[in-house]
This record gives C-alpha cells, sequence and structure tokens, in this order.
C-alpha cells in the first residue's frame, strides 16, 4: 500500500554534539544533547516527540531510560536498536516506516558513545582481547596458569588478538589477493578524505596527509596502517524523523528518505565463501536505489561507511560505482575521488578523519550535502544522496538514498 | 610468540578431546555426509541437526592473513581445510613475505601449560 504522498518520510532535524577526546560526560548524557539539539534544529519541542529509536555504542547507557530522562510521555514507539554500523540507516528505515503507516508522527534516533577516556588508546576500545590475555611470569614455571579463555570464543581468541582490526586486515587482505588491490590504493582513500575534512569544521583531522604519509603510519594488523583505520571519538548524533507534510512548516530543508534497504549476509565461512570479497552493499544498493526510482549515476554524493580505507574500497565496487575487483584502480585514478573529484565521496571525511559515530557519521554529513549546508566542502549538486552503513565484521548493511525532493 | 591457555566448555568437550589426540575433528551430517565446521549447530548445507564427529585430515589452504606488529609479532590466518570447513588459527612461520593464498598448510596443536591443545596452522612443509 503507497503511503499518501503527505506521509512521505523526511529526516527534519539534525543534532550533532561536540565530538571526539571529550571526557567528564557519559553517553547517555551526548544523548540527550543531541537529542535536544535535533529536536531544536527541526524547530519542534520535545513534547512534540511521539517515537524514540536508540543505539548504544561500546560504553553502553543509550537505551530506553532516555524516554524518562528526557521525560517524553506516552510514546507511540520506543525501541532500542542493533545492527553495529548498519543500525543508524536500519533506524531511519523504522522511523520512515513508522511516520509513513501513520504509527508515529516525529521519531527521533539517536546513537551516542564515551569509549574514550584519559590515558585509554583508542585500539584498547574496539580491540581485541589481548592474546597474553593469561601471561606466565617467567620466574614462576611450576604452577600453571588458569586459563580464561573457554570452548569456542576462547579458540578463536588463542588465535591471536581476534578484534576488527585484525578481522577486517583478513577481508582486506584476501581482496588483495584476488584482484591486486594495493596498500597505496587504499591510502588514496585517506588521503582523499583528509582533503575533505581540511574544510569541516566538525572533523577531528584536518592536517593534510600525502601517500607516504600514510605509506609511514605505523602497523596495525597487516596490511592496515594506522592511517587506514577510522577515529574512536565520544559523542553524540540525533536525527527527527517526520512526514512530508509536518516538515512543511518546520525549520530546514527537508532530506526525503526515498529509498531503502538491508542486506545481511550471515557467511558460513566455508569452501567458497565471498568474504572480503563481495558485501552486503551488492544486495542492499541496487534495492535502495530502485526504491528510490534513481540510477546510481544520479547519485550526487556518496558517504560510505569508512570504517577502514578497504571498506570504502570494496563498498564502491558492490554499489557498482565500478567493477567487482576494479575498485583499487578506481580509487587511485587521478581527479577520482577527492574534493574537485569526479565522485563526490565522503566529503565530510568520514570516520578516517571527522569523528567516529558509527553509522550516523556518513548519515549526518548526506543530511548536510542533502541541505546544502556544506559549507566551503558543499558539492554543487546535492539531489540524491546515497549513504551506506556496514556493521560487524561486514556482516550487516543498511542503504539510505536521501534527497531534496520525493521519489 | 605465545598461545594463551584455553579451557574446554560442554559444547567443546569432544573437539578438546580430538586436539588431545591431536586431531582436529569437524562434523558431519548423517543424512547426506556434508562437512561443517566443528562449532557448527546444523548442518551448513541441508540444516540437519543430526551431526557426527569426524577426523578432519589436518590438510588445508590459506585464504588470508593478518600480521600483527610486535609485541604480538603474530600471524592469524583463515585457512580452508580440505573437507570444506573454514579456520581460524595462529600460523606459525619465521617469513611472512613467503605467504601466498592456497598455499598448502598443515594443522598441528601447540600444548600452553594448563591449556587445552590448540591447533595452529603450519606449512604443509614444514
Amino acid at each position: 500500500m503507497a503511503a499518501p504522498k503527505s506521509r512521505r518520510p523526511v529526516i527534519a532535524g539534525l543534532g550533532m554534539t561536540e565530538m571526539g577526546a571529550i571526557y567528564g560526560r557519559n553517553a547517555a548524557s551526548f544523548a540527550r544533547e543531541a537529542i535536544r539539539l535535533a529536536v531544536a534544529d527541526a524547530g519542534l519541542q520535545l513534547g512534540d516527540v511521539d517515537g524514540l529509536l536508540t543505539s548504544n555504542g561500546t560504553s553502553g547507557g543509550v537505551g530506553l531510560g532516555l524516554q524518562r530522562e528526557l521525560g517524553l510521555r506516552d510514546l507511540r514507539l520506543l525501541s532500542e536498536m542493533q545492527g553495529y554500523g548498519s543500525t543508524a540507516g536500519s533506524m531511519v528505515q523504522f522511523a520512515s516506516m513508522a511516520v509513513q503507516s501513520g504509527m508515529a508522527e516525529v521519531v527521533v534516533c539517536v546513537f551516542a558513545d564515551a569509549p574514550l577516556r584519559p590515558g585509554r588508546s583508542a585500539g584498547d576500545v574496539y580491540g581485541a582481547r589481548r592474546r597474553n590475555a593469561n601471561p606466565v611470569a617467567p620466574d614462576r614455571p611450576a604452577e600453571p596458569p588458569k586459563p580464561t579463555l573457554h570452548g569456542w570464543s576462547g579458540l578463536t581468541i588463542s588465535a591471536g588478538a581476534i578484534g576488527a582490526n585484525t578481522l577486517y586486515a583478513l577481508a582486506a587482505r584476501r581482496h588483495m589477493n584476488r584482484f591486486g588491490t594495493t596498500s597505496e590504493d587504499f591510502g588514496a582513500i585517506a588521503v582523499a578524505q583528509r582533503a575533505w575534512a581540511a574544510m569541516n569544521p566538525a572533523a577531528a583531522k584536518r592536517d593534510p596527509i600525502t601517500l607516504e604519509d600514510h605509506k609511514s603510519s605505523r602497523v596495525i594488523a597487516d596490511p592496515f596502517r594506522l592511517l587506514d583505520c577510522c577515529l574512536v571519538s565520544n559523542g553524540g548524533v540525533a536525527v527527527v524523523v517526520t512526514t512530508e507534510a509536518r516538515a512543511a512548516d518546520l525549520c530546514q530543508p527537508p532530506v526525503h528518505v526515498n529509498g531503502w534497504a538491508q542486506c545481511h549476509p550471515g557467511r558460513l565461512f566455508e569452501h567458497d565463501e565471498e568474504f572480503g570479497l563481495v558485501t552486503g552493499a551488492a544486495l542492499s544498493g541496487p534495492q535502495a536505489l530502485s526504491m528510490a526510482c534513481v540510477k546510481l549515476d544520479d547519485v550526487d554524493v556518496a558517504q560510505i561507511y569508512d570504517c577502514y580505507t578497504y571498506t570504502v574500497l570494496v563498498s564502491l565496487e558492490d554499489y557498482g560505482f565500478c567493477a567487482k575487483g576494479e575498485g583499487g584502480a578506481f580509487v587511485s585514478t587521478g581527479g577520482q575521488i577527492g574534493p574537485g573529484g569526479r565522485l563526490k565521496l565522503n566529503t565530510g571525511g568520514g570516520q578516517l578523519s571527522s569523528f567516529y559515530m558509527w553509522g550516523f557519521t556518513p548519515l549526518t554529513e548526506a543530511i548536510i550535502q542533502v541541505r546544502g549546508q556544506g559549507g566551503e566542502r558543499q558539492v554543487e549538486r546535492h539531489d540524491v544522496a546515497l549513504v551506506s552503513g556496514n556493521g560487524g565484521i561486514l556482516d550487516h548493511h543498511a542503504t539510505l538514498v536521501l534527497g531534496t525532493g520525493p521519489a | 610468540m605465545s598461545i594463551p591457555a584455553v579451557a574446554r566448555d560442554e559444547a567443546s568437550e569432544e573437539f578438546f578431546d580430538g586436539t588431545a589426540a591431536g586431531v582436529y575433528l569437524i562434523r558431519r551430517c548423517e543424512p547426506h555426509g556434508h562437512a561443517s565446521k566443528p562449532q557448527a549447530l546444523q548442518c551448513s548445507v541441508c540444516a540437519s541437526e543430526d551431526l557426527r564427529w569426524e577426523p578432519s585430515s589436518g590438510e588445508a589452504r590459506l585464504v588470508s592473513w593478518a600480521v600483527l606488529p610486535p609485541p604480538a609479532s603474530s600471524v592469524v590466518a583463515v585457512a580452508e581445510l580440505k573437507e570444506g570447513p573454514w579456520m581460524w588459527a595462529a600460523l606459525l612461520c619465521d617469513d611472512p613475505a613467503v605467504l601466498q593464498e592456497g598455499m598448502a598448510l598443515r594443522v598441528a596443536f601447540e600444548r600452553p601449560p594448563g591449556s587445552e591443545a590448540i591447533p595452529v596452522l603450519v606449512p604443509a612443509g614444514a
């Protein structure tokens, strides 16, 4: 059943807290501020909110309790959602369906996290339980240690620091082996995104970098170097999803949610598995574009999830910006990506250089660009934006197609 | 490099009985004989829950690997067993530069103090 035109879903508010190494606040505090900012940005009051979807990062505390903390009464939609990096896209999809159906009118989607603490490295946050989880003191060999690792998960960890860095490195290496993708290709993405970040006042890393800087940055998990890996940030982001009719009286240019899809490959990790070679973008991309009645050529600006440089490269292939296996050549071709390039890609600097709010990083920049509020980095044509969210170890994918007008 | 100690639990009991005997066990479904990973709860092909344990050949091919810098200084690998399932394990090799996709490996076992025997991968010729 098609929704009446007036109930078409739009994003009408965006709230972003300060982000980065901001200490002394917990995630819920960032979440409340982000929600207040988003509601105010839309020109609404907290009392107008009748739906709330929450997403935790690693530090917890962003959940159903936010309703009472913010005094939101008689909500018609309330849920915590989890699809890791795909959550932001999934939340906007759920919120869009809720307003389209009439189930709710003003739905806020919020993510906040505060994993950084003074003296704790970013790597420790997502990393891995260390392989020396159970060190043996060399001078006391007589008493064997009690294992702290158990069963199947212990077996996996015993393979060596199994965390996001290592698992994505395994995925990236497979792509390199199969298609000849190089570390320099990954570097081209890091360099291009940093150049965009230089024009983003909200970006944490704004100093330009070169391919040489990428090459000489320290090894995290070979093939990944430091400049292949996203930042880790404290902060919060919220968006307000409502109907086209409601948004007509509000403050911001409406950002229409025209297409959406998800794909969760459910890999079995056995013979012929496509791990590292293909992502959920391959199925969710075409489906979302088709729903939005646009073709890939119509996409003016692409915000592609970039937990690692490699993730961008493989996603570009899967969306069809280039053929499978040609991502390396594509991003390394002069004039292709980066400011002034043919493809307007990760124009805020992305998770690599601006801030890491999981899927809200690409979503946020897409909203800013579609509204035309990108300032120095605003792209000229911004009618159609593609947003990708990638979660787990390439396990979850959500795609959104946003636009200045309806599909 | 050192392999950390791992204790068995109920689900991994038979598997670690296998590693103690120097065998990497996998699962086979009774209806068709499809191979699945030792962790599998059902057959990865036909979804049968009727699975038996079976020794694998211990022969594998390298699928991918990541090289961790010091202090770990180790190689984490994914390999495909001859029977089809993939496994994640430390790959013991002196020079990661020689590693290639598809190279022949075999499963070996390390016995850290106080631990079950832990499968690792080594080059087939080693």
